[in-house]
């Protein structure tokens, strides 16, 4: 409800935003796209780079590894992600909400500190290794860092808070009703939870993967402290490339693979999953 | 009856259960580096054989440690202060503006959060390279107010967006200019989002690693980038002293975070 004139007066036009946009064109889009223009003109114009990347051996490993660890890392974070949030929507109050707390805590402390924890759990006499061996189960120490082993557990536990809050968010819509009425007609536990509960946390379940699966394509930090120098991923060929190697043209390419990963999934999300949230 | 906590039965233990060991899984490592920064083993062995202070002494003794936190406090400062300056500006646009095209310009602002941060920061970094700009003030302030303005530009547009707009028409009616009115009557209605943004801005600069190990020159490091650099050499429980300072005052500003939200909400 507005009285006439006033809106008019109000209302501000796109000239409150031109700070901002200036400050992404000059400093994010212009960038982006010099770099990504580099790969076809560095060292000579041509596609020479792509064929590069897309043919040979050694970065056909790097893209395994980083589709795979990605992969993995989804797929984990979605079997523990799903009970805990299914708990958090209907535990009392109290517990979920230390549950909640924990959650933030982790996702908001520094993501180096936490990669630090987990490379002197994981070392060879750390105390995830001396554990295992007290208890008999392992009578040599297990290699669990600068290995795909060791990136993976590093980042679900990095992606574990990405997953559980969408899914909360699928979970706490859906109407407990409907879980009566399928108990009502008959359902077991197991039938209602496969029948009912999954396929309409089903569009939750896939968004949050998307995200997660996105997210870890692009990971830089984690894989290249836990992973070691023989497992790169697609993020630290980027840095090295350019870092070390002063390969901007390979850089750029690289860069230009992953840019376009990322958004294509992103495409997929938008269309598919996010009708309700985008309104 | 799935969604019913009480009606459960033994299912409700196997999610409680899960629920508890994911808890522990997260909190653990955490508790963990806190207790490392405490211990008096060099060799990172837990439970440490005693406690002590050291490397918390060898933090504060070294000025290469002490410069990188004062340089990220600083980045940080300046950060919160443009990435709230622009990003009212720029909300103020998405929200209340009248011209076409909203949906997209806010795509656009958005789009630094979805963008894998190793393209802006090796962007970034090609750009700086020509521009003179890597391993100074200015290319760290750039570069983390480049990921930190769609933040701020979210929670201040949520924030203006339950604001209702007749009282500012209601301030205008009674006389005041709509600057006066936007001054005066919106901004304070909407400081919890103000702060809020503030916040996190804050946070993304002082916990920012990827785009700083870019930035950074030998001279000039924030925090993360000396961790980074030290961790690379060797595991020294003095990273843990660190780190154990990152999350510190990570969990203050997440407390005051949390009481402007419950404030708002009172």
């Amino acid at each position: 409800m507005r009285i006439f004139p006033i809106g008019r007066l109000r209302g501000t036009g796109i000239g409150f935003g031109l700070p901002a946009i200036l400050l992404l064109l000059a400093f994010f889009v212009v960038p982006v796209a010099l770099l990504l223009a580099r790969s076809v003109t560095e060292p000579q114009l041509g596609w020479q780079n792509y064929a590069a990347l897309l043919g040979s051996s050694t970065y056909a490993k790097v893209f395994f590894n980083t589709f795979f660890v990605a992969g993995v890392v989804t797929a984990i974070t979605v079997l523990i992600a799903f009970p805990v949030a299914w708990a958090l929507v209907i535990m009392p109050k109290g517990w979920s909400a230390v549950v909640f707390a924990v959650i933030l805590l982790s996702m908001w402390t520094n993501l180096l500190a936490r990669t630090y924890a987990w490379m002197v759990l994981l070392q060879q006499t750390g105390l995830i290794n001396r554990m295992l061996m007290s208890t008999g189960l392992i009578d040599r120490p297990l290699q669990l860092t600068n290995n795909l082993v060791g990136v993976t557990i590093g980042m679900v536990y990095i992606m574990l808070p990405f997953m559980i809050l969408p899914l909360m968010g699928v979970l706490k819509k859906i109407d407990p009703a409907i879980l009566q009425a399928a108990a009502l007609c008959g359902a077991t536990k197991w039938q209602a939870l496969r029948r009912v509960l999954l396929p309409l946390a089903t569009p939750g379940i896939a968004s949050g993967a998307l995200m997660v699966f996105v997210m870890s394509l692009g990971y830089f930090v984690t894989p290249s402290l836990l992973g070691g120098a023989s497992n790169m991923m697609l993020a630290e060929l980027i840095a090295q490339q350019v870092q070390s190697l002063v390969n901007w043209g390979m850089g750029g390419a690289a860069a230009f693979v992953l840019l376009v990963v990322t958004l294509a999934l992103y495409a997929v999300q938008l269309r598919f999953f996010d009708r309700g949230e985008a309104r | 009856m799935l969604l019913d906590f009480d009606k459960l039965g033994a299912w409700k233990w196997a999610l409680a259960g899960i629920c508890a060991l994911m808890t522990l899984f997260l909190l653990l490592p955490i508790l963990f580096i806190v207790a490392l920064s405490f211990g008096s083993s060099r060799w990172l062995i837990f439970p440490p054989p005693g406690w002590t202070l050291k490397w918390y002494e060898e933090l504060f003794a070294d000025p290469r440690w002490l410069g990188a936190a004062l340089t990220s406090a600083k980045i940080g400062l300046i950060v919160t202060v443009l990435s709230v300056a622009l990003g009212l500006l720029a909300s103020m646009a998405l929200v209340r503006g009248t011209f076409k095209g909203r949906a997209v310009l806010r795509a656009f602002f958005l789009t630094p959060m979805i963008l894998p941060v190793i393209i802006v920061a090796v962007a970034l970094y090609a750009a700086f390279l020509r521009m003179g700009l890597n391993g100074t003030l200015v290319g760290f302030v750039i570069a983390h107010l480049v990921v930190a303005l769609p933040f701020s530009i979210v929670t201040i547009s949520g924030a203006l967006e339950t604001f209702d707009p007749a009282i500012e028409d209601a301030a205008i009616l009674c006389g005041a200019s709509p600057w006066e009115a936007r001054l005066r009557v919106t901004l304070p209605g909407i400081s919890h989002g103000l702060f809020s943004a503030a916040i996190f801005s804050f946070l993304i600069s002082w916990d920012e690693v990827v785009l700083a190990i870019f930035m950074a020159s030998p001279s000039l490091q924030t925090l993360p980038v000396k961790v980074w650099t030290t961790l690379r050499q060797d595991l020294t429980p003095v990273i843990a002293a660190a780190s154990t300072l990152l999350v510190a005052l990570t969990v203050l500003l997440m407390i005051a975070a949390a009481l402007i939200r419950k404030g708002k909400t009172r």
